[in-house]
């Protein structure tokens, strides 16, 4: 899923032209937005819940409840961070049901200097399996909101407006949030940057 | 990276959400600050690995339209039409299974007001039997109900009004 700004205006036009066919009640348009947007919604919910089987349930009942309220989408160009945040309150409603939170903060790290870090080599960017787990590992250990923040801007290229918007946050909130956020990701992975093998 | 230095603003700039002129400003610094040069990198990494990520979606059932679809036709589910707004041609055309749907709910309501005459009627139970406590009759009609809608929403809204597993419950009296 790409923010609004990243798309090509004819890109913008056709998904816009969908959705709007979709509130018709025409089912292949609906058809057509779930297949572009349920793969982003299905991985926010599962970084958010970290569970691929409880990613599948909610990202279903996401789209239920986007079916049923797309006519209260009061601005077309902002579909992903509609549909986010649904599947936002999905995870939060999902976690209150079960009475626990699947979640283990992680350790704060307010301390780190970035001076410390390691500059990333053009051979950082390949992202091999054995460090997608790394980076999975690294998450995990980010606190559930600050971390979904964090994916809403990296993974979902949203404007962090609408970060505010699907976290109820304040802006100045989302900006620091999403900054430690980075920090103690970049403090997890460090130690796999920058002059890697 | 000096107190000018903001790593939202390098972000915005690889986001491409900065005006041309702000995107120049921003990139001119970071070309002589090593700081924002250090910050860039690990940004244009998140940014790569997140892509990356993305690309490598697993395939899982839940993106297969077809099982939403199924859950929207058990749901009877319908966007509500936009004030003004007129309905798909799709939409007005009903399809096959809708109009079987409709039929199909239709006969069921008027087989359970049969049902509910022929057994309301024709099979009056007393109220209250002295030998089942209250408590275990309402269990048993609940029973009942859940055999009759083995639906999943019944048996937990059930089960949530008797605080109780209904289904699993080895506690129930032979009749």
């Amino acid at each position: 899923m790409l923010a609004a700004e990243d798309e090509a205006p004819e890109a913008r036009e056709g998904e816009r032209a969908l959705l709007r066919r979709a509130r018709t009640g025409d089912p292949a348009a609906f058809r057509a937005l779930f297949e572009r947007h349920a793969p982003a919604v299905w991985r926010f919910l599962r970084d958010s819940f970290r569970d691929e089987a409880a990613a599948d349930e909610a990202t279903q009942e996401t789209f239920v409840r986007a079916h049923a309220r797309l006519t209260t989408l009061r601005d077309e160009d902002r579909l992903s961070a509609w549909l986010l945040g649904i599947a936002r309150r999905v995870f939060l409603e999902a976690r209150r049901a079960r009475g626990v939170f699947l979640d283990v903060d992680g350790e704060e790290s307010e301390g780190l200097v970035e001076a410390v870090l390691p500059t990333p080599t053009p051979e950082d960017l390949l992202l091999d399996r054995e460090l997608e787990a790394l980076l999975a590992e690294a998450l995990g250990h980010v606190r559930e909101e600050r971390r979904s923040a964090l994916l809403l801007r990296i993974d979902h290229g949203l404007p962090y407006e609408e970060i505010a918007q699907v976290m109820g946050w304040s802006l100045p909130k989302v900006k620091n949030e999403i900054h430690r956020a980075r920090l103690q990701l970049r403090e997890r992975l460090a130690a796999h940057v920058g002059g890697r093998p | 990276m000096s107190f000018s230095c903001r790593e939202q603003e390098l972000d915005a700039l690889l986001a491409g959400e900065l005006s041309p002129a702000d995107a120049e400003r921003v990139r001119a610094h970071a070309q002589g600050c090593a700081a924002c040069a250090h910050a860039l990198a690990w940004l244009r990494l998140e940014r790569g690995w997140m892509a990356q990520r993305a690309r490598r979606m697993p395939a899982r059932p839940a993106l297969d339209f077809s099982a939403l679809e199924a859950r929207l036709a058990s749901a009877g589910a319908r966007p509500t039409p936009a004030p003004g707004a007129a309905p798909h041609r799709a939409a007005r055309i009903a399809s096959p299974r809708s109009q079987w749907s409709h039929r199909g709910v239709m006969a069921m309501g008027a087989a359970a007001a049969v049902a509910f005459i022929v057994f309301g009627v024709g099979q009056v139970r007393p109220v209250s039997s002295p030998e089942v406590p209250w408590s275990q009759e309402v269990l048993v009609s609940g029973m009942l109900q859940a055999c009759v809608d083995p639906s999943g929403e019944a048996v937990a809204a059930l089960e949530d009004r008797f605080s109780a597993c209904l289904i699993a419950s080895p506690a129930l009296p032979e009749y």
